[in-house]
């Protein structure tokens, strides 16, 4: 964790998650950072030693497991519906370069 | 130099269920593009995943067949990471909680009987499908949701032979249990395998490189081969060996770079918040493994016991599950086990090889065989006349009715054999001398010259005795 | 009311269209619905249930079958919902019928609703200020009396802060209690799907409507739905109020003060016993950050599918990676940008345990002190917001790090923590602007939360109260 939290960083960062941000949103976001970073001391001020992660509201066993029957099928018309380019009945990109 | 291999290999695996890990879409092979999806599959806003019965089910018993301990709190997390493949930009997956931990298989090789341990099992979705074209790449989700198992082994294996024992033995086990079709040239089946190499003895584990894109388990050992010396040529020349990960390239036998692993993904693990915790019901686990079919491993015991073939002949029966039961289904209709066995992996297997059938989808009834058994031991026809019998039988047809048709009633009238044996006599005087002179291969050959003359129907048996008979009478 | 309305078949239609037509003539200076639905079609047939023939409206973040559903973000701008959430067939099977798809902030992450891609909603009692968020249009389009009931969803304080701004009932149910199944979703352990509505009996009968397992929701609860609307009980002797100082130790507006303790000392002649009660001050302040960090970075994960492969606003590429990253750099506003690169630092694996799953621990801290509090209390209550709807232009930079901000303007994503059921209520007015008292109780107990609001109610004569648009 040795980087240095700077423009260049976000901008990274950005990328990883597939988007761009501008000169100014990144220097933005380093500006938030730092209240960021101060709003997380707060949280490192509650003593957490030996308490569990709490990952759901309730935490009573559940049971239900879905039957396997086919129960809903969409058909292909729908399936594309909300794009424009498809090809017999296919999603389109254009071509992937791994 | 000697050094040690290394390898570990994990299986992707399609669940054989009606419908998908998280969807009531069904599952599909060879269907038109999306037209086995709903919304959730497709990754719409606002979908939610919702747990298949069945899925779990199959899990338990592959980890119980696997000797695997089950846990009965199932959970599950997401892994995170952007593809067009990918519709949620997520796979729900079991990282910190997989169903089953520390199981074993057992290979055997030609040094002998060996347990491979296996790490864990956990569920997973499968992704979509993409073609790819010249200037495009086209998308069908089917298959994306499809219920997967992971079996991650640990790094037990040290040769190719291991590797595709390995691979073979799980393949068995999951096909014989319905768990999977287990196919690889299908892709219900996917085998990534690791290999590494140190120098011997040296305690320390080599780069780990990863081989992907095998289609079939002749390809395993031939891919970890060549990698293993790819490797130590690497070594020998001072040069190191970076983590790749690589394809097997079929046509010249070599493993091929895929992309170099450049430092190890982050997938920003964390518990899937849209599955609760399941408690799975004991009762129900126990339901399940007490109702699992016959293992291959059970099978192969109570052949060898049950039916006194060789073990060479059992490996190969019990090798196909449906030519193993087809077995069973015969021999619910003859006692004459070693006969059956003979006729299915001889002729029926050369038939069905050449017009590239399978057991289950040729017209042969298990009741022919046995009636052909019949036929042959009561002396009714020859073995030799049996044969002929095949084609016809492939197809569906009676035995005994072909026999008939074909005019195959062996002959086993004493005088009518007496008539042909002399007549052959009469016409090979030569081969009497040489018997005379106690060349014994005459009596062969006068006996194939009277299958000849009766063109297959003579008994045999009979015809060797009149034979001996009529040439102490010359 | 509802009830009455809903008994009233025959002037079902009219009164659709005249929601519908009033809703269009208020759109200038609301700027509060995203897209119209004319409910002529609907009109023609309309099912028998406790909503026949009721105009509503629904956050455009509740997916409507062939109806554009946009959740307020350009990256959506064009997605036509090949389902409908599961509460859309509910109101549907009702009799229900929707009017409008609301407007809110951009993909639910906000709490102003200036966020939205349509610009900011307005508030109907003072068009200068903001209506609050995430689901501010769906509190405006009830607080102008168009809609007796409008969907809203709640993550932090989503349905219960506008609705203090806006000056009506604002519900948040317990966690499980309504299907999320077919609601775009924010941050899935926080999200709730809420609403408005002018009264409390209207929100006891439409929490009838709404609730109920759906297995299509594996986090949705079998609890038997309570008769809410027909247990409903104003009678608030001898039930134990517990004001949670913390909230009003930090808040500094006076007005506000004078009418909480007001209504506080005439709950106490009614006989409910009323307490002040503090919570760990560090657990309270640590409540926004864990906030934030628990629901950015479920948000970037949950996000993942906006790539405009199969669905939604696409911008073009040479490939897969600079089509998903056109479209995201288009598709996410700045703000929705920032939020996904903090949630994504949170989430790396070098940085979780210190900061994602520390969240989570001090979530679990944070619940646990709320459950004891609970145990000794039947609710605990504070103000819903330091004051009034701020305007919108004289927005001030807020001290984010001082106690009012971090406690009395965040405390109420105590109630998404911990699933547990919370609810506004108008309780007076400044400057002719409303603000609304919170009221919280334990899990399930929607029938105490609705009686205690009821009692308020009373009190208070809020009932029905409908904004004159200036």
């Amino acid at each position: 964790m040795s980087e240095v939290k700077d423009r260049e960083y976000f901008k990274k960062l950005a990328q990883q998650l597939l988007f761009r941000l501008s000169d100014e949103e990144a220097d933005s976001i380093v500006k938030e950072f730092s209240t960021l970073e101060k709003q997380m001391a707060l949280l490192d001020a509650v003593d957490t030693e030996g308490v569990e992660e709490m990952i759901y509201p309730f935490e009573e066993d559940t049971y239900f497991l879905r039957e396997d029957e086919v129960s809903h099928v969409i058909s292909q018309e729908e399936a594309v519906k909300n794009v424009s380019k498809k090809v017999e009945g296919h999603f389109v990109l254009p071509k992937v370069v791994k | 130099m000697e050094y040690d291999v290394t390898i570990g290999i994990e299986i992707h695996c399609q669940l054989k269920t009606n419908t998908k890990m998280f969807s009531g879409a069904p599952t599909s092979f060879g269907r038109m593009a999306n037209t086995c999806v709903n919304e959730i599959d497709l990754g719409h806003p606002g979908t939610l995943p919702c747990l298949n019965k069945e899925a779990v089910a199959k899990a338990i018993q592959a980890c119980t067949a696997l000797h695997l301990e089950i846990d009965p709190l199932v959970k599950f997390d997401r892994k995170n990471y952007y593809y067009s493949d990918l519709p949620k930009g997520f796979q729900i997956t079991q990282q910190f909680h997989p169903i089953g931990r520390n199981g074993y298989i057992k290979i055997v090789t030609d040094e002998g009987e060996k347990k491979i341990r296996i790490n864990r099992i956990h569920m997973e979705e499968d992704t979509a499908k993409q073609f790819h074209l010249s200037k495009m790449s086209l998308l069908d989700f089917n298959r994306a949701g499809t219920p997967l198992v992971e079996i991650v082994s640990e790094p037990d294996m040290h040769n190719g032979q291991e590797a595709e024992k390995y691979v073979e033995a799980l393949r068995q086990t999951l096909y014989y249990l319905g768990v999977s079709d287990a196919k690889m040239e299908e892709g219900s089946m996917r085998c990534d395998v690791n290999v590494s190499i140190s120098p011997k003895g040296s305690g320390k584990l080599g780069t780990k490189n990863e081989i992907k894109n095998l289609n079939s388990i002749s390809h395993i050992g031939k891919a970890i081969d060549y990698e293993v010396e790819r490797q130590k040529e690497l070594i020998e020349k001072g040069e190191e060996i970076l983590q790749e990960t690589r394809r097997f390239d079929e046509k010249t036998n070599t493993t091929v770079l895929m992309r170099r692993k450049e430092g190890n993904v982050d997938y920003k693990f964390f518990p899937e918040p849209n599955i609760f915790p399941i408690r799975l019901d004991p009762a129900w686990i126990k339901e399940i493994q007490e109702n699992m079919g016959e293992l291959p491993e059970e099978r192969k015991e109570r052949y060898l016991n049950q039916y006194g073939l060789s073990e060479h002949d059992v490996d190969i029966l019990i090798a196909n599950k449906e030519m193993s039961e087809f077995y069973e289904n015969i021999m619910k209709h003859t006692d004459n086990a070693k006969s059956a066995c003979n006729w299915l992996l001889g002729d029926v297997s050369a038939y069905l090889n050449k017009h590239e059938l399978s057991i289950e989808n040729s017209s042969l009834k298990p009741e022919a065989i046995a009636k052909l058994v019949a036929l042959v031991d009561e002396g009714k026809i020859s073995g030799a006349q049996a044969k002929k019998l095949v084609d016809d039988m492939m197809e569906g047809k009676d035995p005994e009715e072909s026999a008939k048709e074909k005019g195959m009633a062996q002959v086993s009238d004493a005088s009518a054999l007496t008539d042909m044996v002399n007549s052959v006599l009469d016409a090979n005087p030569q081969a009497i001398e040489d018997f005379k002179n106690g060349k014994d291969k005459a009596i062969g050959f006068l006996v194939g010259q009277v299958m000849k003359v009766s063109k297959g129907t003579a008994n045999p048996a009979m015809v060797n005795s009149i034979l001996k008979e009529e040439l102490s009478k010359r | 009311m509802i009830k009455e309305l809903a008994k009233n078949k025959e002037g079902a239609k009219e009164r659709c269209l005249k929601a519908y037509e009033e809703a269009k003539k208020l759109q200038d200076k609301l700027n509060h619905v995203i897209t119209f639905i004319d409910p002529s079609e609907q009109c023609e047939e309309i099912k028998e249930g406790k909503m026949a023939g009721v105009p509503i409206a629904l956050k455009d973040n509740v997916n409507t079958k062939g109806i554009k559903t946009t959740a307020a973000s350009q990256i959506l701008s064009n997605y036509v919902p090949i389902y409908d959430a599961h509460i859309a067939t509910k109101l549907k099977d009702a009799g229900a019928v929707c009017i409008a798809k609301t407007s809110m902030d951009e993909l639910a992450m906000g709490g102003t609703n200036l966020t939205s891609f349509i610009g900011p909603a307005y508030n109907p009692w003072d068009t200068r200020r903001m209506t609050g968020g995430s689901s501010g249009g769906s509190a405006a389009i009830v607080a102008s009396g168009t809609v007796p009931m409008a969907i809203g969803s709640d993550t932090g304080d989503s349905v219960r802060k506008p609705a203090s701004f806006c000056g009506v009932v604002g519900v948040k149910p317990t966690y499980g209690r309504i299907s999320r199944y077919g609601i775009i979703p924010y941050a899935s352990s926080l999200d709730h799907v809420g609403y408005f509505t002018r009264s409390v009996e209207d929100a006891a009968l439409t929490l009838e409507v709404l609730a109920g397992r759906d297995d299509r929701d594996m986090t949705s609860s079998y609890r038997e739905v309570e008769a809410y609307s027909e247990l409903l009980n104003g009678d608030l002797k001898g039930k134990r109020i517990a004001i949670l100082k913390n909230v009003t130790d930090a808040l500094h507006e006076e007005e506000t003060r004078k009418i909480f303790f007001d209504l506080m000392k005439k709950m106490e002649e009614k006989g409910a016993i009323v307490e002040e009660v503090s919570l760990d001050e560090n657990l309270m302040k640590a409540i926004l950050p864990t906030y934030y960090l628990i629901a950015n970075c479920e948000a970037t994960s949950n996000h993942s599918n906006l790539d405009g492969l199969r669905f939604g606003y696409r911008e073009e590429g040479s490939d897969m990676q600079e089509i998903m990253t056109n479209t995201r750099t288009k598709g996410f506003g700045p703000l929705i940008r920032r939020r996904f690169v903090i949630g994504s630092y949170g989430l790396f694996e070098e940085n979780q345990e210190r900061l994602f799953r520390k969240g989570q621990k001090v979530r679990r801290l944070i619940v646990e002190e709320v459950k004891s509090c609970l145990e000794k209390y039947d609710a605990i209550v504070a103000p819903a917001s330091g004051s009034i709807a701020p305007l919108i232009d004289a927005q001030k930079d807020q001290d984010e790090l001082s106690d009012e901000y971090l406690i009395t303007e965040n405390y109420m994503a105590l109630a998404n923590f911990s699933g547990y059921p919370s609810m506004t209520v108008p309780m007076g007015f400044i400057d002719g602007c409303p603000i609304g008292i919170n009221i919280t109780c334990g899990a399930f107990e929607e029938v105490k939360m609705f009686n205690i609001a009821e009692g308020i109610e009373e009190i208070t004569g809020y009932k029905d109260l409908k904004a004159e648009v200036k």
